[in-house]
């Protein structure tokens, strides 16, 4: 079960992914961890910042290359 | 008559085109490595400085967003220079079956039952930013803009067995938080001792 990670990430070949899926779907042991892991793995996805990025941040940059005079 | 656009003219557009659009991507990855407004616009400053006087280094057809999130990374690195310590002994394998204890160990007091019961996400976005550099940029590119490990390591600009191991790493240093803020949310129920269950 090392290779819980890269298998929840979609890492591994085709081959191994079928054979760390039908372990987990047999072993009482492993599947909790599994569900765990991936309950983990989907809430970070979902720490993703969702904030926009505030207009005058954009002006800002925008700004310096203009004075750099790379933008026109 | 149309006057035939310099090179320099040329190159303000290919920028424009290729790099500018991408500020929001970038803006949100900032913010997701620095957890902090004024720091992630200073940060999309800094890349985007960095952008234009690297210009010429820019291979035309590849991917711009992965140039500047590894430009942005670097300068984020650069900036946190006391938090810039490397990782001692690089097993990813080790971190994953520890990993896996620690999720025995929750399972035994109950906490791991408890947290199936709140939203992870938000003690999550408090323990990322408490994560140490190297592990942070690896599981925030990961985990939480969802790049692959190919393309991971090419931002970071490490074998992909490091950003494996450094992502591992990361994983178990986070869910070791998730324990401790459950515990101190009083999440953990001590079933082990209460049931008799015979966990270790």
């Amino acid at each position: 079960m090392s290779q819980l990670w890269d298998y929840l990430d979609d890492e591994l070949t085709q081959e191994r992914m079928g054979a760390i899926r039908r372990h987990l779907a047999e072993c009482s042991r492993c599947h909790p961890h599994a569900e765990f892991a991936e309950r983990f793995l989907e809430a970070l996805g979902r720490c993703r910042c969702q904030e926009e990025m505030p207009e005058y941040v954009r002006e800002r940059v925008l700004e310096r290359l203009r004075d750099l005079g790379f933008i026109s | 008559m149309e006057v035939k656009p310099s090179t320099i003219s040329a190159a303000r557009e290919d920028f424009d085109r290729e790099v500018l659009r991408w500020m929001d991507d970038v803006y949100r990855f900032a913010m997701s490595l620095t957890r902090d407004a004024t720091q992630a616009e200073d940060l999309v400053q800094e890349t985007y400085l960095r952008a234009f006087r690297s210009w010429q280094t820019f291979q035309p057809g590849s991917d711009a967003r992965r140039w500047l999130f590894t430009i942005c990374r670097n300068a984020f690195l650069r900036n946190l220079e006391r938090e810039r310590h490397q990782v001692s002994i690089d097993d990813g394998d080790l971190d994953a079956l520890s990993a896996m204890q620690l999720h025995t160990s929750m399972q035994s007091d109950g906490t791991d039952e408890a947290l199936a019961r709140v939203d992870l996400a938000p003690a999550l976005t408090a323990a990322i930013a408490r994560l140490h550099e190297p592990f942070r940029s690896a599981v925030v590119l990961v985990d939480v803009e969802g790049q692959s490990y190919e393309e991971a390591s090419e931002i970071l600009g490490v074998p992909i067995g490091t950003v494996r191991s450094r992502l591992f790493r990361g994983r178990r240093h986070l869910q070791e938080m998730l324990a401790e803020y459950a515990r101190d949310a009083g999440f953990a129920l001590n079933r082990g001792m209460a049931a008799g269950d015979g966990h270790a």
